[in-house]
């Protein structure tokens, strides 16, 4: 009996630290305030609600030594606060509810970031895992080192930067200005309207269907990877389409030119409408289509 | 018999072509460059790389007051890591300065790496590779069109997309761990 004792208490004591500890804790926050997060390993889910409440539930790791939840003035902190050496058993996913109007700055290393509906700023870092934005209404930071890296807008004017080392880049209904990049990966820009578009590729393709306004600006470079663009709307562009290795498709404008009779490259030149804005769109080794509708 | 050689000598020279073209046509080549304005090609270069040496001295300078005061091994670097000869075509070099901040960079880089799961380390270095091989593309092109502002402008991309993925791996992983904002 005396044994059975002891094995179940050995037993229990063993799995206690193996148990994650489930956290649900809620704060009073500024309607419009700063939300900074932080979270070394495991998931962030961040979603705008309606009350002035910031609200942590989810479960923390169990080498996690405290969750840091605290507020000073119109700024709230949430915080995965694990032993300085890291190791094993710091993976805490959090979901996070944020005031609507919130800024967010969200940080991990090793946890997928997932915001929808705050319509403050948004920073979002982390280095090995995706970053995804849904519904974001005002400007937005996000970056990954190896993960794809997600931004779906409401069209409204804001200032989006997001990039990646190794993943993709799709980013729908952003407008106003953008800047996109990947080493490996496809960056896309699907509708909305731009005054001002910088996409950069080393390897992978990049896609844009959407519009450039009225003394807008895009460039669009690969280095080993196709470039198809298609420009939604009028257009009112200098246009200037090279490749080294590759041929160009336009569906408007005059016929491309090879660089040379004895190199493989073609360009385009050519100015449409009052040609008040600008399109350089360049690659080394792929092909360029130019299209509008 | 000088006599002799000298009628079939005449006759030979009269066989021959009044005219020689060249074996490709080089005038259009000559007349775009009488008719471009001439400008010193290699001074918007110039500009760029010494935008990025300054560029790398101030981040590595950052860098070197951000990370001085940690502690910790600092590993070798990993030979995939090396970065290959810095240059602009065949005409062009920056110089040793510019890879010697990169080679402190990358030093940093792997003490960064460290803390990173094997297989974002194995992706970080794999995309540091198929930089260098864009890098290496873009000098084969440029060898072959040292002229190409084009090719000279994507070559500086790409050295500044390399600092970028160095600083942007390494200022990650440290800001998220030190943070002190937070």
């Amino acid at each position: 009996m005396m044994k059975k004792l002891i094995a179940i208490t050995l037993s229990f004591l063993l799995v206690m630290p193996v148990m994650a500890e489930e956290v649900d804790e809620t704060l009073d926050a500024a309607p419009d305030g700063q939300v900074d997060i932080s979270n070394i390993a495991g998931s962030i889910t961040v979603t705008g609600w309606s009350r002035d409440a910031v609200e942590v539930t989810g479960t923390l790791g169990r080498n996690v030594e405290e969750l840091i939840f605290e507020r000073k003035k119109d700024k709230v902190t949430v915080k995965v606060k694990v032993p300085r050496h890291g190791g094993r058993g710091i993976d805490s996913d959090l979901h996070i509810n944020v005031p609507q109007n919130s800024s967010i700055d969200v940080s991990a290393v090793s946890a997928d970031i997932d915001v929808t509906d705050v319509l403050g700023e948004q920073r979002l870092h982390t280095v090995s895992g995706d970053v995804s934005s849904e519904s974001a209404g005002n400007d937005v930071e996000a970056e990954s080192v190896s993960g794809d890296v997600e931004v779906d807008g409401d069209k409204s004017d804001t200032e989006t930067i997001a990039s990646t080392v190794s993943g993709d880049v799709t980013l729908f209904r952003v407008s106003g200005t953008v800047s996109a990049e990947s080493v490996t990966g496809r960056v896309i820009v699907d509708e909305g309207s731009f005054s001002r578009v910088d996409l950069n590729v080393v390897n992978g393709e990049l896609l844009f269907q959407a519009g450039l306004r009225k003394g807008g600006k895009l460039s669009a470079e690969t280095v080993n990877g196709a470039v198809d663009v298609e420009l939604v709307g009028d257009v009112s562009a200098k246009i200037d389409v090279s490749t080294v290795n590759g041929r160009i498709r336009n569906c408007f404008g005059p016929e491309p030119e090879r660089t040379s009779k004895y190199a493989p490259g073609w360009s385009l030149r050519f100015t449409e409408g009052d040609g008040d804005g600008r399109v350089d769109i360049s690659t080394v080794n792929g092909g360029v289509k130019l299209c509008r509708k | 018999m000088t006599e002799l050689n000298d009628d079939k000598l005449a006759a030979a020279a009269r066989r021959l072509p009044t005219e020689i073209s060249p074996e490709r046509d080089l005038w259009p080549g000559i007349a775009e460059a009488v008719r471009a304005p001439r400008r010193a090609r290699w001074t918007p270069m110039f500009a760029q790389a010494a935008a990025i040496v300054l560029l790398i001295g101030a981040s590595s300078a950052v860098t070197y007051v951000a990370v001085s005061g940690q502690q910790g091994p600092v590993t070798q670097v990993a030979p995939n890591l090396i970065f290959e000869q810095t240059s602009f075509g065949s005409r062009y070099n920056v110089g040793p300065g510019f890879q010697d901040a990169r080679d402190e960079l990358v030093a940093q880089l792997d003490v960064e790496l460290a803390r990173l799961s094997p297989q974002t380390r194995a992706e970080v270095a794999t995309n540091l590779e198929v930089l260098h091989e864009a890098i290496f593309a873009i000098n084969e092109a440029l060898e072959r069109d040292p002229d190409n502002l084009m090719l000279q402008a994507k070559l500086v991309n790409a050295y500044r997309e390399e600092l970028s993925v160095l600083r942007r791996v390494g200022g990650l992983t440290r800001n998220v761990m030190m943070r002190n904002d937070i």
